[in-house]
């Protein structure tokens, strides 16, 4: 349409040499992807909301114990939240592949891997608001139940600061889990069904063998068998699965483990989370650069 | 410069380009024909990098594509219309990929007003329509103004003022020193707008000429067509002055190796009736039809023989 | 009719919908028999526990193959053939609501007798046998079966009105599944009677008596009597189902 500008413009693409991809362009680019879509926002709204509702509720329901203590409330609202985060990676880690946009991705930067690191990254920089945001919604759940009993509220307290950085923490380690899974399964609806699974719902059914082997807590007339110390088969794995790794980042340090599994501690479980991550997200990184995008 | 040498890809047991070797040049537009499943998106494809060749290769000014330095500055690529994210407006699209090359919002701009999108530019990209989608696609290859371009069935879904639009502008894009490579299965299109065409059938390299030559080559170039009310005493006559004679239907004849004038006195001579008389121009279609015949009917064999 | 027909050919010729049902069942019979094993006399879980416990598993393949289901049309681009082809789209709803809950229900039988074969080899050591003499034995299987094709549907309904499918599952696994569990880490009056009206209730008709009156002996929310969990996933049905077929009424299909 206007051919006296592109021509001049023609001339000069031959000659000189005009610069390509940096890491740092790439950031922008995969910041402006990350917001111009509808679905983080949404999912970014809904766990705030659902993180202050549940933690809300839970320390409403725990105030009338006597003993009642809100700050142990404050990361009760993250079990039902955290699906929020873990749906947003496996999106944005499917969702090239999903729609086809990744021909248009992988054209621009040849490398591919870059991307990946450019789009983790943004992730992490995006959640990392969304997790302080959340801790502050789930601090903000406890206090009408505090304010009720009239207990005061102190977040600079005991483990306090240590556990509102693990839920924070927590946001973004499991988004970035997410991240890893939809990177590898590109296709959105496994990549999502696959990581509720082993984050919510494999602890589940590990505990309830667990339950059976150590004896079921207050179901069965006759089960009343005694505490085991030593490590089990099932409270170990839940432990070091991913979900369960993650949940120890929001378990205060001085709590100590949970009976008959291994005493990770939270920075330990913030690893074990890590490590997962690193491995499924090395197998997704391998596979693109080695085979074919179509 | 788009150069594709001895270029080989195989998925498993079948083959979608056997040993393809071509070249597009600066300042023509490059035809690149075939029928369905010939392979052509396979190999552009291969061409910016997305596959790897199972042997042989593909350049780009000069280099192979993972190893330019810039790839929107050097290529222009338009692939699938479906190579958007379809929550994203077009805008947005179009700006996320200028950022990974430092290509500032003015030029976003500017090429959304070469492509006509600017009514829709803050719609997200799923609701576009396909001519839409191709004039996105059209916008993200112009973005970096490349010196090459590589365009996979660009007229595709297009309403005639966008075929039009397109027409022009690969001419001018040609004109202007620039390499583009486009494909394309409507013949007469590419008849309008390329200088070269490259066809390939079941991913081997049929012809790679200019569009002159192949046209040329077509079977109907230079015969003549003549409908009379009684096709056989005129074809005796013309066998008898050595032309080649081919009934067609309802009363039409095809005549070689002679003129309009000898079909007319032959008609004469025969006392028939001449209804119509012309000579017959070749058309691209038609060389296409010709050389794409034998690939498309070895492609019907084969699964007839597999369904056995 | 005919739209019933086209709807059974569109589910079963898409290979993840028979892979899926596939590995529904074996989810099933391996969760069964991975906690089978544990099973023994004292711990008061019945042979009707037994058999049934990989619901916990494979009630996430119910709500995914319904969520496919119900968005299948508008991920492929087919709702316009589709819409197209019966003008009047609720027909197709109902078709599907229909094949959906045939493919369901057989799924169910399927992995409740991959179950029953798969905890065997429990049984004849030390888990208690399957004794429909138990009362609520027969209730807790046909409930497996019920609440299966109830958490398809679901998954359906989310599809259809959401046509999204992300969303329609995990909307679906939150309220048949991850919303219970978390909540039942916070037993209050509160979160019981929310946990009393979630779909997740409808896993209520999967226990037995004996099980039944020691979930409403822990519990502090309303009681819904025995049926009472069925009622509410199947309002939850309706209802979704109700507001998807509105949507599919007044808005445009693009």
């Amino acid at each position: 349409m206007s051919a006296a500008t592109t021509t001049s413009r023609a001339t000069q693409a031959v000659t000189a040499a005009r610069p390509g991809p940096t890491f740092g362009r790439l950031l922008a680019a995969e910041w402006t992807k990350l917001t111009s879509l509808r679905s983080p926002w949404w999912i970014a709204g809904v766990t705030l909301v659902v993180a202050f509702a549940i933690t809300y509720l839970s320390a409403e329901a725990s105030s009338v114990n006597p003993t009642f203590y809100p700050l142990e409330s404050l990361p009760t609202g993250l079990l039902l939240a955290q699906v929020g985060p873990l749906v947003l990676g496996a999106l944005v880690g499917a969702g090239e592949f999903r729609t086809g946009a990744f021909r248009t991705t992988f054209t621009l930067v040849p490398r591919r891997w870059p991307v990946v690191a450019a789009q983790a990254l943004v992730l992490v920089g995006f959640t990392l608001v969304l997790g302080v945001l959340t801790t502050a919604a789930c601090a903000v759940g406890v206090l009408p139940s505090a304010a009720s009993r009239d207990v005061p509220v102190d977040l600079t307290e005991g483990d306090t600061p240590g556990i509102m950085l693990g839920m924070v923490l927590f946001v973004v380690g499991l988004t970035l889990f997410g991240y890893a899974l939809g990177a590898l399964m590109r296709r959105t609806v496994p990549a999502v069904v696959t990581a509720l699974t082993i984050v919510l719902i494999l602890p589940v059914v590990l505990l309830v063998g667990g339950d059976l082997v150590s004896g079921p807590p207050g179901m069965a007339p006759a089960g009343e068998m005694p505490a085991e110390a030593e490590l089990t088969v099932v409270d170990t794995l839940v432990t070091v699965s991913p979900g369960g790794a993650a949940q120890l980042l929001t378990v205060p340090a001085s709590e100590g483990p949970i009976e008959g599994s291994p005493d990770l501690g939270p920075v330990g479980g913030g690893l074990v989370l890590a490590g997962w991550t690193g491995l499924v997200l090395g197998v997704a990184v391998t596979r693109l650069r080695t085979r074919d995008v179509r | 410069m788009i150069e594709v040498e001895a270029l080989t890809k195989r998925y498993g047991s079948t083959t979608a380009v056997d040993g393809l070797t071509f070249t597009a040049r600066p300042g023509t537009v490059t035809g690149f024909l075939g029928p369905n499943g010939a392979g052509k998106s396979t190999t552009m494809r291969v061409v910016v990098g997305l596959e790897r060749p199972t042997s042989g290769a593909t350049r780009v000014a000069g280099r192979s594509y993972a190893d330019l330095p810039a790839p929107l500055h050097a290529v222009g690529v338009m692939l699938d219309a479906r190579s958007v994210h379809p929550g994203r407006t077009a805008y947005k699209h179009l700006l996320s990929m200028a950022q990974t090359h430092g290509i500032g919002k003015a030029r976003v701009r500017e090429v959304i007003a070469q492509t006509g999108l600017e009514p829709a530019a803050h719609r997200r990209a799923g609701t576009f329509s396909l001519g839409m989608g191709q004039r996105l696609g059209i916008a993200g290859a112009l973005l970096g103004d490349p010196a090459t371009l590589v365009l996979d069935e660009p007229v595709n879904g297009l309403d005639p003022d966008g075929v039009l639009w397109i027409r022009r502008l690969v001419r001018e894009l040609a004109a202007e020193g620039r390499t583009v490579l486009l494909s394309s299965h409507l013949m007469h299109e590419l008849a309008l707008c390329a200088d070269r065409v490259v066809i390939i059938g079941r991913g081997r390299l049929l012809v790679d000429a200019s569009v002159q030559e192949v046209v040329a080559r077509s079977e109907r170039a230079g015969a003549v067509r003549v409908r009379t009310t009684d096709p056989e005493p005129l074809a005796r006559e013309l066998l008898a002055i050595g032309a080649q004679v081919s009934p067609q239907d309802a009363g039409v004849l095809q005549v070689r190796g002679a003129t309009v004038d000898d079909v007319g006195t032959a008609a004469r001579r025969a006392g028939v009736t001449v209804l119509e008389l012309a000579s017959e121009s070749g058309s691209l279609e038609d060389a296409y039809l010709q050389l794409t015949g034998d690939a498309v009917e070895y492609r019907a064999a084969d699964a007839a023989g597999g369904a056995r | 009719m005919r739209v019933l027909r086209a709807e059974w050919t569109k589910l079963t010729s898409v290979p993840a919908h028979l892979w899926l049902a596939l590995g529904t069942v074996a989810a099933a019979a391996t969760t069964a028999f991975g906690l089978g094993m544990f099973v023994d006399a004292a711990d008061g879980r019945s042979g009707a526990w037994v058999v049934t416990s990989g619901f916990v598993l494979a009630q996430i393949g119910f709500v995914v193959l319904g969520g496919l289901v119900g968005t299948s049309e508008y991920v492929t681009g087919t709702a316009r053939t589709t819409f197209t082809a019966v003008p009047r789209r609720l027909p197709v709803l109902a078709a599907q609501v229909l094949v959906t809950l045939v493919a369901s229900l057989t799924t169910a039988v399927l992995a409740l007798g991959a179950s029953y074969l798969a905890t065997t080899w429990a049984r004849a050591a030390e888990a208690p046998p399957l004794d429909l003499a138990v009362p609520g034995t027969g209730r807790a299987l046909a409930g497996f079966a019920l609440a299966a094709a109830a958490y398809a549907l679901l998954g359906l309904a989310l599809g259809a009105l959401l046509r999204h499918p992300a969303a329609a599952i995990v909307g679906g696994l939150m309220l048949t599944l991850v919303g219970d569990q978390m909540l039942a880490t916070n037993p209050g009056r509160v979160t019981d009677t929310i946990r009393a009206f979630l779909p997740s209730a409808g896993s209520r008709l999967l226990q037995d008596d004996a099980a039944v009156a020691s979930l409403d002996a822990a519990r502090h929310g309303p009681d819904l009597g025995t049926w009472g969990g069925g009622a509410v996933v199947l309002a939850w049905v309706v209802l979704t189902l109700a507001a998807a077929a509105y949507r599919l009424r007044r808005h445009d299909v693009r």
